[in-house]
């Protein structure tokens, strides 16, 4: 036992041990910077309504996760017994990205790329980002299978990036994951200078034909067909498209209404706060700001200007076989990234910049869902080659 | 009198409760299906010790699978005359294999050492079987009738796999495939250093499994609006009168719009004859008395 000469030295040296506990003993220039980036994520949210529904659960998590604390008392996310460290689990057993994918599912109406089949090429053209990206981190030094996690950033897919992060690269994926949301956040900023640059004014104001009804039976079919025409292709990609197939059926049967309400209601909210909140507390200061966390946002930047040009590329492309009448807008070449409806949006905006009644939207949503599945499957093969 | 009908449904259950029963059986053998002798070491002179500190023959078991299977009521033997020489017990944990994982039996014929040693040895043994729960299926068997040399152990080149041999180590709970492997993505560094192979054949499947789904769902639209039904059924002779389109006047369509109208609102689900007997009665109970309502205060002296 420790023999204290009095009482009041019995409190002071306790004191003094509370202190050092505290997050002020234990603060370091790193988590001051994360910090701020958090305060940055909330403010974009907020102020910008930059993607309010990830930036503030992650924005929030980097807060919580750069907060410094005593190492041992289980508090942190990567201490094993911990409660973060239990809910950072389903990250790291890529448990949540399909659960979110399910949601999408249930949530995505795919009459746009039904109506109109031929976008869905859209969807794989812009995928060219992912391999783009992938070769420029082999030549800055990376490994093949960090590579090809970082490279997965181009495909603007949040949960597609954790979900193959969290197989090939897993101490990268924090990073990864915040460079892929901040993106997808920043697409109304990234892509539209690229769309400009890349069409004319004649290209720019394409009308195309108004999308024909889909019937019932056609959008039924849709995710019982995708589900095995893709994944027989490729089984790696089973966990996020197996889900994706299936929330669009439970919405499109239109007999398990209650399962498909809860899958894009409930449900994926309750995943995407767990997500975005252990995502965000994963950007321990210690551990992310490193000169490979600047590598990757860099490399991210790069893989969604290759992406959007991709897209926008190939429509252009696929105009040169098409008769005049059935040409496509290249402005919806950038929807084929899969930042679901962000990209379809700025299509939208920026073909209304050139002309006031041609209105991209519904055209843009097909390419922009093509991309969910482009992406996914894109990750499938990823996973098959470099795990 | 029973009729064909009847029987032919009856048949038809009978049918899919054994095709149910079949596959219940079929699901519960696979389990055990899944476990091979993988390796084993006859003579032991400076292998490992046992835990109790003893060069014994040993044998080890790998489960194929990629769930854990419980090997505990399972049996081993040196005797295919006497499959349930060994009755491996059931429920410690250490009879559960992990998926992909191996346990290892101690073959010293003490079997009062633990569920791990058995109560044979392999020196003189010709065969070695592990058999199902029932006794008499063989799940698997080796021959240990080959010239073994000490510390040499004989066992299956890859783990699970058929080819069979001598093995380079010794590895007890562990892989049989010592060699040095090389990952997917080690290769793709070697021989793709720049990512292009990659970037040309992914690009490839995924314009191969969108193409896919473009050509399929250019062309759904045009299989689902056939008739099927006038397309395979048989085209009969009957002529069919063809009533000219007319066009119906106005009044006539009124006509016969009140008419139904008239006729529906006239209609009768449920005859207003039906006699409705109800007690009218006020039944007491202390529990909705007023008297005994816990809201009254007793009153104070």
């Amino acid at each position: 036992m420790v023999e204290h000469t009095s009482f009041f030295e019995f409190i002071g040296e306790h004191l003094m041990q509370f202190g050092s506990y505290t997050a002020f003993a234990n603060m370091t220039a790193g988590h001051l910077i994360m910090i701020s980036v958090g305060l940055v994520f909330i403010y974009l949210a907020v102020a910008k309504e930059y993607e309010p529904l990830l930036l503030i659960p992650i924005g929030f998590g980097i807060i919580l996760g750069n907060i410094p604390f005593y190492p041992g008392l289980k508090v942190g996310i990567y201490e094993s017994g911990s409660v973060l460290n239990y809910l950072y689990f389903g990250v790291l057993q890529g448990v949540y990205p399909p659960l979110i994918f399910l949601g999408i599912g249930a949530m995505t109406d795919f009459s746009a790329l039904l109506s109109n089949p031929r976008l869905v090429l859209i969807g794989a053209a812009a995928q060219l980002g992912i391999f783009a990206a992938y070769g420029a981190a082999l030549a800055l030094g990376f490994s093949p299978a960090e590579a090809g996690a970082i490279g997965i950033i181009g495909g603007a897919d949040g949960p597609t990036a954790i979900f193959l992060s969290s197989k090939l690269a897993p101490d990268l994926m924090g990073a990864i994951a915040i460079s892929a949301y901040s993106y997808m956040a920043l697409v109304p900023v990234i892509q539209p200078p690229i769309m400009r640059w890349l069409t004319n004014s004649k290209e720019r104001t394409i009308r195309m034909k108004p999308p024909r009804t889909v019937s019932r039976t056609e959008k039924i079919i849709f995710p019982i067909l995708g589900l095995l025409l893709t994944c027989f292709i490729v089984p790696s990609g089973l966990p996020l498209l197996g889900m994706l197939f299936f929330g669009n059926l439970l919405k499109e049967s239109g007999v398990t209404k209650r399962l498909a309400d809860t899958a894009k209601g409930p449900m994926i909210d309750v995943v995407t706060i767990l997500l975005g909140l252990t995502v965000g507390a994963s950007t321990q200061a210690t551990t992310f700001l490193t000169a490979k966390s600047i590598g990757i946002f860099a490399l991210g930047a790069f893989s969604f200007m290759i992406a959007t040009s991709g897209g926008v590329l190939f429509v252009k492309f696929m105009n040169l076989f098409l008769k005049e009448g059935n040409k496509i807008n290249p402005l919806i070449g950038n929807s084929g990234v899969s930042a679901v409806p962000d990209s379809a949006r700025v299509s939208q905006v920026v073909g209304l910049e050139y002309d006031k009644t041609n209105h991209l939207l519904m055209h843009a949503m097909g390419p922009n869902v093509a991309g969910v599945i482009g992406s996914a499957v894109a990750a499938g093969i990823m996973l098959s080659f470099l795990y | 009198m029973i009729s064909i009908k009847a029987i032919l449904k009856a048949w038809k259950f009978v049918f899919i409760v054994m095709i149910f029963v079949l596959g219940i059986n079929e699901t519960q053998a696979q389990s055990g299906s899944d476990l091979k002798i993988n390796e084993i070491l006859v003579y032991n002179d400076s292998s490992c010790v046992d835990d109790f500190g003893m060069h014994s023959s040993w044998i080890e078991i790998f489960n194929t699978a990629y769930n854990s299977v419980e090997i505990g009521g399972l049996y081993l033997t040196n005797d295919l005359s006497n499959p349930k020489k060994y009755y491996i017990p059931k429920g410690d944990p250490r009879t559960i294999i992990p998926p992909r994982g191996f346990i290892v039996f101690w073959a010293d014929s003490r079997p009062t050492r633990g569920i791990l040693h058995l109560n044979f040895g392999l020196q003189h043994s010709k065969t070695l079987a592990l058999f199902d729960a029932n006794g008499r299926t063989m799940i698997d068997v080796v021959k240990t009738d080959k010239d073994h040399k000490p510390n040499i152990t004989y066992g299956r080149i890859e783990d699970g796999g058929t080819a069979m041999g001598f093995l380079d180590k010794n590895t007890p709970s562990a892989s049989n495939d010592t060699r040095v492997k090389v990952t997917g993505a080690q290769i793709f560094s070697e021989m793709d250093p720049y990512g292009g192979g990659l970037a040309i054949i992914a690009m490839s499947v995924v314009f191969s499994a969108l193409t896919i789904l473009y050509f399929v769902f250019k062309n759904a639209s045009r299989i689902i609006a056939l008739d099927f039904k006038k397309l395979f059924s048989r085209k009969k002779k009957i002529d069919i009168a063809v009533t000219p389109k007319e066009d119906i006047p106005g009044e006539v369509c009124a006509a016969i719009a009140m008419a139904l109208y008239s006729y529906r609102t006239t209609l009768h689900d449920i005859e207003n004859t039906v006699l409705t007997i109800k007690k009218i009665s006020k039944t007491y109970s202390p529990w909705s008395s007023k008297i005994y309502g816990l809201r009254k205060l007793p009153r104070g002296n």
